[in-house]
């Protein structure tokens, strides 16, 4: 998947990860160069809005600091943020298809027709990836959101 | 007597406290079916109720009024359909908007919601109950929702069996995706969409399920009712031929569904003309050109299937078939090709294109790119509004597809095609809800069904492995193969009780979420003071029913177009631009005016016969969406078509800012004016100097602001709207 820093106001978001095809960097890639020429020179990719994560993620707990503001009446109910990084992204999909593929595997452990130890193994994973999924999901939402469920 | 009627109440009495509910319908002899279907509709009486009263959160808080920008004008319009009768809002025309153009509103609206909510009125009003429209345009949204329960119980009903019915109902009575854009105030076309949206669907299904022509009908007058409430009928119109694609692909092509697709397309696009906003898109648009190909495509599989009848002889048909699809494909590839070159068939608007390449619109369109409602969504939305929907979405495709139907391709082709476009725009998460609600019960009821049937299983593995005779081998393998699970049933236990957790952790984020997120009527802000009291900011009102009641009742007022529906229909005077954007022109002349120096944009309002000019400001509340932070998308539109405005010159070095480094451009230009004066003078925040601006966080750069051609009229209380006057020539004073 490629992903190009955001044309933000800003310019230069952190480590570039992927070149666009159109810059002449010289890349020495072998497969670079045939995807120049092959789809690349008459297809225009289109300009994702993703942004790279910053190479120093704040840690979860600097909201609740311990220099409280004083901030009477500013606060207005936020509603939902609207923006992600990519890599926040990508985990919270995967624990969603984790605790789908959870739920699926449980349904295959009770399939009658396959061996025992293939059927326990399935239903341990099973039940372990919903609850896995189902505890990350809402730990995710907490740090994304501090004010969820209070 | 006075003993009988003793006893017979002792014996009463006991009979209701021995046992409750069980032990009464014992004695009133309930077969298990009765007791089955008594169990169903307080079910569903219920979830009805239950969807009807969530939604009530912000009429308890604060009062019954109509929320946000858009149901203002659906609510105004409303309003002129009960005083004046269908005949004058159908051809309506009004000059009280976009001065001065004026608004054709007869044809320009989708008007399903304001016919339904008057004939809501007008029923009540006929039985003497004294409801004012206000009351019942605020309460339509959670009406509709509580039918939409009842038709997703039918339509889980007609996909699985009636327990995924109900189980679908309850969810989509709480699933915050829905309840979001259906919340009492909430007076938008989606509230009655959704509703119509899967009505319609579940009357194509139910067509196609039986084959029957009387559901046909129906469906295509579900059709002309969601044509008539939402543009986002398009959704319907390619759904279901990719669906009857999809089917004739697989090879379900039977009688059933030629008769409902014919039936509903024909009907359902004639119906869909009468509607004067949609006109002839359907055959002149095209994104509506699916169906017609669909349609065609069908006609070709009948009468291939009518050849073959009549041929009886194998090669010869083969070589019909293939004569036949290459010409039919040819004339259609034709066709479409002429109709598109010649201009014929439009192609696929901004809106809709958008939502295939979603950069689209940041490029060409910077009105679309400009609501927030219209950016990708981000996966905190998709969890706050779909919650545990998400963990269940794969494992109910799993299961419908373990089960093919022609009703469960439908699901999955609802849920899938749904899902990509919620993940496109955010707005667009309000029609995956009852697919995600749907998919959602379906794993619910087949993993609970699973279960509940392992718990109630009698233990007879010893039988079987001890009832195997010769081959030991044998034996114990299918021994192997045939026992059941180690702790099987208190397993089962174990994860019956866990689904019950995790539905009830559903429950309670949804009503968490109603609560707290999207039960805000956005026209009055609430915030926590600092003893946390609740502090109520009703400065939009108060800025209208100003204008109302100090202004003379023909002046034009110039605001950014969010606030040009609340002006109308709050404060009863004319404005320039407002949200219904048609006219990108106006909108930019507008935007220019505000960008601009003072001088060039007196020169701009007096061409528009502007007497009073809005602003929204948030410094000293801390209320982010005022216009200081929409400026740039004002400069955006305004330099798309007047190219004199340029965004580099609001910016430093890429940077939007306000405070003593900012742009000259920007400190003198009309929006900074009308927001910051009188605000180098405000101590907003302790401990911070005058004119400290909460929203940005900044002090502003120039506090001393000068108006030469305008002056204030009003700036309410906790300086939210601000209004000005617009001065006469100098000449003239």
């Amino acid at each position: 998947m490629r992903s190009k820093s955001d044309y933000s106001s800003g310019g230069a978001a952190a480590a570039g990860v992927a070149t666009s095809p159109a810059s002449d960097l010289g890349s020495i890639d072998p497969v670079l160069l045939v995807l120049k020429v092959l789809p690349f020179s008459f297809l225009r990719p289109p300009r994702t809005r993703l942004r790279l994560p910053s190479l120093i993620l704040p840690s979860p707990m600097t909201h609740t600091g311990p220099c409280h503001r004083r901030r009477p009446a500013s606060r207005l109910p936020s509603r939902r943020v609207n923006g992600q990084y990519i890599i926040e992204g990508l985990s919270s999909g995967f624990m969603f298809v984790l605790g789908g593929i959870g739920i699926i595997v449980m349904d295959l452990a009770l399939d009658r027709n396959r061996p025992k130890s293939v059927r326990v193994s399935f239903a341990s994973f099973g039940i372990a990836a919903v609850v896995i999924s189902y505890v990350m999901s809402t730990l995710f939402i907490r740090i994304k959101i501090p004010s969820y469920l209070y | 007597m006075g003993v009988k009627s003793e006893e017979g109440a002792k014996i009463t009495s006991s009979a209701s406290s021995a046992g409750g509910i069980l032990f009464s319908m014992r004695s009133l002899k309930l077969k298990t079916k009765q007791q089955e279907l008594l169990i169903r509709v307080s079910v569903l009486c219920l979830v009805y109720l239950l969807a009807f009263s969530v939604r009530l959160f912000s009429v308890l808080r604060y009062e019954s009024m109509i929320h946000e920008f858009d149901p203002y004008f659906n609510y105004r319009t409303t309003l002129f359909l009960t005083e004046n009768g269908f005949y004058e809002f159908w051809n309506w025309f009004d000059y009280e908007s976009w001065y001065p153009l004026g608004r054709i509103v007869g044809g320009t609206l989708y008007p399903g919601l304001m016919v339904t909510a008057a004939f809501i009125y007008w029923t009540l009003r006929f039985f003497r109950f004294a409801a004012h429209i206000r009351e019942v345009c605020v309460l339509t949204a959670p009406f509709f929702a509580a039918n939409t329960t009842i038709v997703a119980y039918f339509f889980g009903k007609e996909i699985w069996d009636s327990g995924a019915g109900l189980v679908a109902a309850a969810l989509i009575a709480i699933c915050p995706g829905y309840i979001s854009r259906s919340v009492a105030g909430s007076y938008d076309n989606e509230g009655v969409a959704i509703f119509a949206l899967l009505f319609t669907f579940f009357l194509f299904v139910k067509a196609v399920n039986t084959g029957s022509l009387a559901w046909s009908l129906a469906s295509a007058f579900g059709y002309f009712y969601m044509v008539s409430a939402w543009g986002g009928y398009v959704f319907i119109i390619n759904l279901i031929p990719l669906y009857v694609l999809v089917l004739l692909v697989t090879g379900r092509y039977s009688m059933r569904l030629y008769v409902a697709y014919n039936c509903m397309y024909i009907l359902g696009m004639l119906l869909a003309m009468q509607i004067r906003f949609v006109g002839f898109q359907h055959v002149q648009s095209g994104e509506h050109m699916a169906a017609m190909g669909v349609f065609f495509l069908m006609q070709m599989f009948y009468f291939l299937g009518w050849v073959k009848h009549l041929l009886n002889d194998a090669k010869l048909f083969q070589a019909f078939l293939k004569i036949s699809v290459t010409l039919a494909v040819g004339v259609g590839a034709l066709a479409l090709g002429v109709g598109t070159a010649s201009g014929y068939i439009s192609p696929w608007t901004g809106r809709f294109y958008s939502l295939l390449d979603p950069t689209y619109a940041k490029d060409h369109i910077p009105i679309i790119a400009s609501v927030s409602e219209h950016q990708p969504t981000a996966w905190s939305s998709f969890m706050f509004d779909f919650h545990i929907l998400l963990l269940l979405f794969p494992a109910g495709l799993y299961f419908c597809f373990k089960r093919l139907t022609d009703a469960t391709i439908f699901i999955v082709m609802y849920g899938l095609t749904s899902m990509y476009f919620a993940g496109v725009m955010v707005r667009l998460i309000l029609v995956a809800a009852p697919a995600m609600c749907l998919v959602g019960a379906i794993a619910i009821s087949a993993t609970v069904k699973n279960l509940a049937s392992l718990v109630r299983t009698k233990s007879k593995s010893q039988q079987t492995s001890s009832g195997k005779g010769t081959g030991h081998a044998k034996a114990s393998l299918k021994a192997a193969l045939g026992q059941s699970l180690p702790f099987q049933k208190n397993v089962a236990m174990a994860l019956l009780f866990g689904a019950f957790y995790l539905l009830s952790r559903y429950v309670i984020h949804c009503t968490w979420v109603t609560s707290e997120a999207y039960s805000s009527p956005s026209i009055v802000l609430a915030a926590r003071g600092a003893n946390g009291g609740r502090v109520i900011f009703d400065d939009y009102r108060e800025a209208y029913f100003w204008l109302r009641q100090n202004t003379p009742p023909d002046a034009k007022v110039m605001s950014w177009w969010d606030y040009g529906y609340q002006i109308t229909a709050m404060g009863n005077r004319t404005v320039i631009v407002d949200n219904n954007t048609w006219n990108n022109t106006h909108i930019a002349t507008v935007g220019r005016a505000m960008s601009s120096y003072e001088d060039e944009a007196y020169e701009i309002m007096q061409s528009l016969d502007v007497d009073y000019v809005l602003v929204v400001f948030g410094g000293v509340t801390g209320y982010s969406s005022d216009d200081i932070n929409k400026f740039l998308w004002m400069v955006r539109i305004g330099g798309g078509v007047f190219p004199v405005i340029r965004e580099p010159d609001y910016l430093v070095n890429g940077e939007y800012r306000v405070d003593k480094g900012a742009a000259p451009k920007m400190l003198n230009c009309l929006m900074y004016k009308l927001c910051y004066y009188r605000f180098g003078e405000m101590t907003t925040e302790y401990g911070k100097p005058p004119g400290y601006d909460r929203a940005r966080g900044v002090e502003i750069g120039n506090k001393d602001v000068k108006l030469e051609h305008l002056e204030e009229a009003y700036t309410t209380s906790n300086w939210i709207v601000r209004i000005y006057k617009v001065k006469p020539p100098s000449n003239r004073r």
